[in-house]
């Protein structure tokens, strides 16, 4: 318990995808314009991450690894199932979410198709797989960095709505103080490094 | 609108063609990897015990490595309770994988190099730095007593501060002629010291601005080592 | 007759379009300054030169195979599955890629691990697929991907060198600047050299951001078309 507990918190803050390894940058600087778009695909991001990850972990085991189902090393594989399964499993959340849920599909809708390429789903993926998670560890970690992403994106997205009133130098406005920023919060995020929660419990 | 025929055999061939194609790569490829690793293990390996080899390890070409090492080493490995396994080799224990079974059933491996200057045993150890895992060979000379060389590793310390232990040549080096047991025979391993070491015997430095890497490092030294204290023991006789 | 004909097809490969298509990624169509894509991946891998280089190269090869592949291909996909298609194909390279890496140099692959399959996520590819190669024919398509490959190498290049020189006092691993010693006592050999202490947010991944904030200031100080109104 204590490990999962470990693993959560250091994947959501202190190893945060976004501040601390700079995955997933694409979409965090191109849809953190407003809060509210910034939270939908946050939302969507965790709820894709927390899917994938474990499936993406079944098949690295079950199917890849070497005691699983083929029981030969099958690893090479491993990039094209990943990047497959993970745009299916989109794929399928938006056919499902559009039915069962058409407001929640207005509000993700558009953001599910982007996510396919968002490199922060793959990145945990291979993060997972690099650190030979266990099952119910790759579960946590999925959430975890998806809470992680949303947290930096629905951040960033409230701090540019309000550089919008500064007097940025016009050369620097837009992307370039957007990557200053990104750094700024990257060195905040380094306080945290180093917190190992499993010490105070 | 493409029909959903036209769709599904587009994708078969497809499937077939990547498949083939990454197979062909793959089996082509295999021998080289291979070869890659184990000259990069090997390397890894022979790096904590440089000024032992008699020639320069850096300028050594992939076949003298891979000659010297089959001509030198012998593999040992032992279990919980130090006494050495059969028909295992050392190369093929992982302690990455050793770490996740019962602590009664893990494994660890030894190398004994046996080069001009008399046997040195090479032992790795494990152990948690700030981010992930770090880990080390440490290198012995046959007192079972003076560290001779080390050679660290790490999954993904800070640049610059706790990925020093591996970046930093002088960081290893200073493990060298340290002693683990005190002169009374007690096991004491190696400490490493926050601003400045004063045991000249059993004390490194620190790195600066990485506490924790440090204190990984120490505790690595301290319970690593301590499981191969029984086959060294047995050696001395 | 030769002659013309001779430079009749040359003009086809390399005419002024086909140049253009190579040159204009690495200025004003770069694809991490102006277009905003495949950044993930530039920032992690540039402490040092030597990754950086490789890292460059495999996406120049993958950025300009994929196109070339899908320009070839881009009359038979179907639109449903196009995405996935697509993504097969990068994905294929890639392994291919990190298969030759891993034979060629076992210590590097070690070094970029999972950055190498970050590469298919790497926007630049998919991005310039949809944007160039489902359009165009297999030639320009190749050429405006390993022209793409390269604006982005160029950047990553240029990162690298300045993190390791101002990071480490050094570049592709030789020491020029700085105590050649920092991590005990100063033991420079020369004295002229020896007084430059290296600067240790230059190794963190986090100087890589302010850095791109930086080139993108220069950028668009000199050329104020590219300034962001919005």
């Amino acid at each position: 318990m204590d490990n999962l507990l470990n693993i959560f918190i250091k994947s959501a803050f202190v190893e945060n995808m976004v501040l601390s390894y700079f995955i997933g940058m694409c979409s965090f600087l191109a849809v953190s314009k407003t809060v509210k778009t910034a939270i939908g695909l946050g939302a969507a991001v965790i709820f894709v991450l927390a899917l994938t990850v474990p499936i993406n972990w079944i098949i690295s085991e079950l199917v890849l690894g070497p005691n699983g189902i083929f029981k030969t090393d099958l690893t090479f594989l491993r990039f094209i199932l990943f990047i497959a399964s993970i745009a299916a499993s989109v794929q399928l959340v938006e056919m499902a979410v559009e039915k069962y849920s058409p407001s929640l599909y207005n509000a993700l809708g558009i953001f599910l198709p982007l996510i396919t390429v968002n490199c922060a789903i793959l990145g945990a993926a291979l993060f997972m797989v690099a650190r030979s998670y266990n099952f119910s560890e790759s579960v946590v970690y999925g959430v975890g960095s998806g809470i992680g992403w949303a947290l930096a994106i629905v951040a960033m997205a409230a701090i540019r709505e309000k550089i919008r009133y500064s007097d940025v130098p016009a050369p620097l406005r837009g992307l370039g103080i957007t990557f200053i920023l990104t750094g700024l919060m990257g060195l905040a995020f380094m306080a945290l490094m180093g917190i190992n929660p499993a010490k105070y419990m | 609108m493409y029909s959903n025929r036209y769709i599904t055999i587009y994708t078969l061939i497809m499937t077939l063609i990547v498949a083939i194609g990454l197979a062909l790569a793959v089996i082509g490829l295999k021998p080289f990897h291979d070869a890659a690793e184990a000259v990069y293990k090997k390397r890894d390996l022979l790096g904590s015990i440089k000024d032992q080899l008699g020639q320069d390890l850096d300028k050594m070409s992939d076949e003298q490595v891979l000659d010297l090492f089959n001509k030198n080493v012998e593999q040992v490995v032992i279990n919980a309770e130090g006494t050495p396994v059969d028909g295992v080799s050392a190369e093929s224990i992982d302690l990455a994988v050793e770490e996740r079974k019962p602590e009664a059933e893990r494994r660890y491996p030894i190398f004994v190099y046996k080069g001009e200057k008399g046997k040195v045993y090479l032992m790795a150890v494990r152990g948690n730095g700030l981010w992930d895992k770090i880990w080390a060979y440490v290198a012995m000379k046959d007192d079972m007593n003076t560290i001779v060389g080390t050679s660290f590793g790490h999954a993904a310390e800070t640049p610059g501060l706790g990925a020093e232990i591996k970046d930093n040549p002088n960081f290893g080096k200073q493990f060298v002629g340290k002693k683990i047991f005190t002169n009374e025979g007690d096991y004491v391993s190696v400490k490493v010291i926050k601003g400045g070491a004063k045991d000249p015997e059993h004390e490194v430095d620190g790195i600066s601005g990485a506490t924790i890497t440090s204190v990984g490092v120490s505790d690595m030294m301290q319970t690593g080592l301590a499981v191969y204290l029984p086959y060294l023991e047995s050696q001395k006789k | 007759m030769a002659e013309v004909l001779e430079k009749k097809e040359s003009a086809e490969l390399f005419g002024k379009k086909e140049r253009k298509l190579l040159s204009d990624p690495m200025n004003d169509d770069n694809p991490i300054t102006v277009q905003i894509l495949g950044v993930c991946s530039a920032l992690a891998v540039t402490s040092m030169v030597k990754p950086a280089l490789i890292m460059a190269v495999a996406v120049t090869l993958v950025t300009g195979f994929s196109n070339l592949v899908i320009s070839l291909m881009r009359k038979g996909i179907p639109k449903q599955i196009r995405m996935i298609v697509q993504l097969v194909v990068i994905a294929f390279l890639v392994t291919i890629v990190e298969q030759v890496l891993k034979a060629y140099n076992y210590p590097v692959w070690k070094q970029l691990s999972v950055f190498i399959g970050l590469i298919i996520t790497n926007c630049i590819v998919m991005g310039r697929l949809e944007a160039y190669a489902m359009g165009n024919p297999p030639w320009r398509s190749f050429l405006d991907g390993l022209g793409n490959g390269a604006g982005y190498g160029a950047i990553l290049i240029a990162l690298a060198v300045i993190r390791e020189f101002f990071g480490r006092g050094a570049i592709a691993g030789f020491k020029i600047i700085g105590p050649t010693d920092e991590f005990l006592v100063n033991t420079s050999s020369s004295w002229l050299l020896s007084w430059y202490q290296p600067n240790g947010l230059m190794v963190l991944p986090t100087s890589a951001i302010f850095l791109v904030g930086i080139i993108i200031w220069i950028q668009r100080s000199r050329n104020r078309k590219l300034i962001d109104i919005s």
